[in-house]
């Protein structure tokens, strides 16, 4: 009898924790003045996104967070894979001791050390920039952490192999691990670019020019110029978040799959 | 004063060396050095949405730039943000703040006492101090010199929605005069939706001003002649005062929208029946709301009180270490304080016209009565008969203002006894006034 | 050039752009941090050499007691709360059965919202009297409850708001981890007549020790310092009500960048830092768990 009441009950709580997003969506197709109104909407309109996205830079904003999500992703993915090569496969004085050095960075969250920081990327000249705004968020150890677990699990004969044929270290990354490695990067990708779509403190931190606002600054400004408008700063939450639903829905078994594969424990 | 400390030189070479390749991407705004453009942050314009009031900003700009050499480039700034103090902070903590800048009273002494507010004296016509109103610029001025121009005056008063009154069949005859009456008449305005009365309840500079009102009322005040004065009969009934109408249930203990300066998410969603906000809601409910019926009564007062309200106003400042000082400084003085019939004109249509205020100058007023401005309604009873009970929002610096906002919201929401909050805030000032060495507090 | 020497040197090179972006962005802020902390700095460019006197400022401020508070509270209802529900659910969705992907994908899916927009939803749907949930307890009479404007209401909901948010995230971490538990000792404990608990209790628990641990770790220190400590209060209540939701790292930030005390800033973070560093290194040791290296 059990084996048939917990699909029922997980499927239950299933809606029940998507039942505030649901709500949200369903506001943000209400005409304004039915934004409170608890019931069902008696009529649906589609202008409070359409305005939000043709009235407000919604679209400028939400580049700025595709170029600084992508190019984020795309370089650390590069950058940790070829430090967690090392950290797995090559043997070298000092590698416990750089790798616990690493490791002991994840205490260390930004929150924490925000105000350093921003003295740090300001004696670099990166206040108000692309640059700013990308490079220090590049560098975590958890994505090094993740692929190295990763690399311990491929098996030596296939590395070996391409030694054979002469190939350096940096081929043996190219054309052996990096390959192989595949669905790990994709899976950490899908992480990368979620994290990095989401972020808010250090963006709000490190830039003041309006071009270079990420879509979290603008639904979080919408809150201060649109206030009594919550039919359009939800559309604005609406559309901020669709395309972090469309990655993980596209990245989703990737996403499990990984976790295990890597040895993620 | 170690100008340049140790670490700041160590970490200069040790991080360039390490990350040569990191400053390629760096932004090239506000490289102009040779004073020739000034940037100017505010959050009015130009906008998003490209308001009237932004387009106030803009066109004064563009103004200026016609007719002078030092060029004036506007960079708009979400309020939110602005406010929030992380912006401007940021920005002269690494030494690239603005050459012009707004800024409000809570912040004046802040900036001062970092020594980058320009002295705009020189650049002010002595015809344009004297039209000033009195007390506006002593409100900005340290030893006589006067820092910064107030561009607007903004009193605080109680807004009414009619509908609501009508709907608990009240009348004009229940407009509450005191704080009981408030309290009994919120009673009858509360329902199913809606609050009776609402005072801001989130915690920040805007909440603190909004509170003096009712602390001046009882002849109080935070700090007077130097000294902390916050321990008083007046603090602890004002105190008490905001804690009875949460205590009643009369009150939200969470606004709607940007909360208790946003008349129209809260009186004019009908969400609250009064409201205490400031006369800019005067033009918010003109834009937003046409046809909401609403009026405005001076704050209600305590038995033996007097009538107070709060003037608030931000003010055009100038960094005395931006490009060009002296020239910011010519700027201000010709955006708000110019006496030609186009500078009367300019102030006209900001205080009257594209947001409403008391104007800050006699000559703005007269221009302003001339075109019939203040003749009936709600501005009326500003001018006439709220902003003359009123007193300069006071200049506290974040030591002084914290302590007392943290009273207000542990009375308010917390249901502290007012005399341990009051008292313990008044130690908290005092601590602090023992150490402090920056300009007179007001 | 030996074969050794040069397998290190290439080493070094594959490690040298993190090893460097992680000294330039996160070790040394955190150095600075402990050399700021020893100066008065104003916010406009000036420092000036105070020695211990941020350290000592941190005695009388009753705020900042307040803070910690705040967090402690809500570290020790968080961690737990989270774990449990998160740990139920990995269990609940463990077997296969019809639906199963929508299923894991919803409690994932909060994760994958920014806790700006996190915080805008719960906004909108606990507005007081009007808000969704109030409608929804009217009719108990509760329709007036303030969640998020009643003191000693809005720490729990700002609980309960991350739990939601976080529990999809440890729930995939455990489901990796009940992947390593053989399914033939489970079979084999029951066919021995063992109960659903004891199995739990004898096969499941131990193994997954390694897998807890982990996760009480990472949610300790995200709820201490992590984004959901800022972000989520900072967009949900901004401290308030009367500080009740002022959590240490909204402290830090309101110091730095409110009140322009950054030396000040700087103090606080190295205490938080310390504090973090002793409550993990207290985990390890307790459970010897802590085993990140296993070769």
């Amino acid at each position: 009898m059990r084996i048939k009441f917990l699909p029922i009950l997980a499927h239950v709580l299933a809606i029940i924790a998507v039942l505030p997003l649901l709500w949200i969506v369903i506001s943000a197709l209400k005409p304004a003045e039915d934004v409170f109104d608890f019931g069902w909407p008696s009529s649906w309109t589609l202008g409070n996104l359409q305005y939000v996205l043709l009235k407000i830079p919604m679209p400028r904003f939400m580049l700025n967070s595709a170029i600084v999500s992508i190019t984020v992703t795309v370089v650390a993915l590069f950058f940790h894979s070829m430090a967690a090569y090392a950290l797995a496969r090559l043997r070298f004085p000092g590698r416990g001791l750089i790798f616990s050095g690493i490791m002991s960075t994840l205490l260390v969250s930004l929150p924490v050390i925000l105000v350093p920081l921003f003295l740090v990327a300001k004696q670099l000249g990166l206040l108000d920039s692309y640059a700013g705004l990308i490079v220090p968020s590049i560098f975590h150890a958890f994505g090094i952490f993740l692929l190295r677990q990763y690399y311990l699990n491929i098996p030596r004969e296939l590395e070996e192999a391409a030694d054979l044929d002469g190939c350096g270290y940096w081929r043996r990354y190219w054309s052996v691990i990096l390959p192989l490695s595949r669905p790990a990067l994709a899976s950490l990708s899908v992480l990368f670019f979620l994290a990095n779509w989401n972020a808010f403190l250090w963006p709000l931190t490190i830039t003041r020019n309006p071009d270079l606002r990420v879509i979290q600054l603008g639904v979080s400004g919408m809150q201060g110029q649109y206030a009594s408008a919550w039919n359009l700063i939800l559309a604005a939450a609406v559309i901020a978040a669709i395309p972090t639903v469309v990655v993980f829905v596209a990245g989703q078994r990737r996403l499990v799959d990984a976790m295990k594969t890597t040895g993620l424990k | 004063m170690a100008a340049t400390p140790s670490p700041a030189r160590l970490r200069r070479r040790t991080v360039l060396g390490a990350l040569a390749a990191a400053p390629l991407l760096s932004a090239c705004d506000g490289s102009a050095g040779d004073g020739k453009e000034l940037s100017f942050w505010n959050f009015y314009g130009p906008s998003d949405d490209q308001g009237p009031q932004s387009k106030w900003f803009v066109a004064m700009v563009d103004e200026w730039n016609k007719n002078n050499d030092v060029k004036v480039k506007l960079r708009y700034i979400p309020g939110k943000d602005y406010l929030n103090g992380t912006t401007l902070q940021t920005a002269f903590q690494s030494g690239q703040g603005p050459d012009i800048f707004l800024i409000s009273p809570g912040d004046f002494l802040r900036y001062y006492n970092g020594n980058v507010l320009q002295d705009l004296g020189s650049a002010l016509s002595a015809e344009s101090k004297a039209d000033y109103l009195p007390g506006l610029l002593e409100a900005r001025s340290v030893d006589g010199k006067v820092y910064g121009l107030p561009m607007e005056i903004e009193p605080l008063a109680m807004y009414y929605s009619e509908t609501a009154f009508e709907k608990a069949g009240l009348s004009e005859a229940d407009l509450p005069k005191t704080w009981d009456q408030t309290l009994a008449v919120a009673e009858k305005l509360t329902g199913k939706d809606r609050y009776g009365v609402m005072f801001e309840t989130l915690p920040g500079y805007y909440q603190n001003f909004t509170w003096y009102p009712f602390l001046w009322q009882g002849d109080g005040a935070p700090i007077k002649d130097g000294k902390v004065a916050f321990d008083s009969s007046a603090a602890v009934q004002a105190l008490k005062f905001w804690q009875d109408t949460i205590q009643h249930k009369v009150a939200p203990r969470k606004a709607l929208g940007d909360g208790g300066g946003d008349v129209v998410s809260n009186l004019g969603s009908g969400a609250a029946a009064m409201q205490q906000s400031g006369i800019w809601a005067v033009a918010d409910l003109r834009a937003k709301a046409k046809n909401f019926k609403y009026g405005v009564i001076p704050h209600p007062m305590p038995d033996g009180g007097r009538p107070a309200t709060d003037l608030g106003g931000w003010a055009f400042v100038a960094n005395s270490k931006g490009k060009n000082p002296e020239a910011a400084a010519k700027f201000i003085a010709w955006a708000l304080g110019s006496t030609d019939a186009a500078g009367i004109e300019r102030q006209r249509q900001w205080n009257t016209v594209v947001k409403t205020n008391v104007p800050p100058r006699k000559s703005v007023q007269a221009a302003a009565d001339a075109k019939g401005a203040f003749d009936d309604g709600a501005l009326k009873k500003f001018v006439s008969e709220i902003a003359p009970t009123g007193k300069p929002e006071p200049r506290f610096p974040p030591e002084v203002y914290q302590p007392i906002a943290d009273a207000i919201q542990a009375c308010q929401l917390n249901a502290t006894d007012p005399a341990k909050a009051a008292a313990d805030a008044a130690g908290r000032i005092d601590t602090f006034l023992k150490t402090y060495q920056g300009a007179p507090i007001s | 050039m030996t074969r050794k020497r040069r397998e290190a040197l290439a080493a070094y090179a594959f490690l040298a752009p993190d090893a460097l972006g992680l000294l330039t962005f996160v070790v040394i802020p955190m150095v600075l941090a402990f050399g700021v902390a020893f100066f008065k700095v104003d916010g406009f460019g000036n420092y000036q050499y105070t020695g211990l006197s941020n350290y000592k400022l941190m005695f009388g401020d009753d705020q900042l007691l307040a803070s910690l508070k705040v967090t402690a509270v809500y570290v020790v209802t968080f961690v737990p709360i989270a774990f449990v529900v998160s740990f139920a659910l990995a269990m609940l969705v463990r077997n296969h059965f019809k639906g199963i992907g929508w299923v894991r994908a919803a409690f994932f899916l909060p994760n994958v919202v920014s806790l700006v927009v996190v915080g805008l939803i719960w906004q909108f749907l606990l507005v007081d009297k009007r808000g969704a949930l109030s409608k929804l307890l009217a009719p108990l009479g509760l329709g007036d409850v303030s969640f998020l404007g009643t003191p000693s209401l809005a720490l729990g909901t700002y609980v309960v708001i991350s739990v939601w948010f976080l529990m999809g995230y440890q729930m995939l971490v455990f489901l990796a981890g009940l992947k390593d538990v053989p399914r033939e000792l489970e079979d084999a404990a029951a066919i021995d007549g063992a109960s659903s608990w004891q199995r739990f209790r004898f096969v499941i628990w131990p193994l997954l020790r390694p897998t807890s641990f982990f996760v009480v770790v990472n949610s300790t220190i995200g709820a201490v310092t992590g984004l959901q400590a800022f972000d989520l209060v900072f967009v949900l209540t901004k401290g308030g009500p009367a500080r009740a939701t002022s959590t240490v790292v909204l402290y830090i930030y309101e110091q730095a960048f409110t009140f322009n005390n950054l030396g000040y800033a700087a103090a606080l973070t190295t205490v938080v830092v310390a504090i973090l560093v002793l409550c993990t290194g207290l985990m390890f040791g307790v459970t010897r768990g802590g085993r990140f290296d296993e070769d």
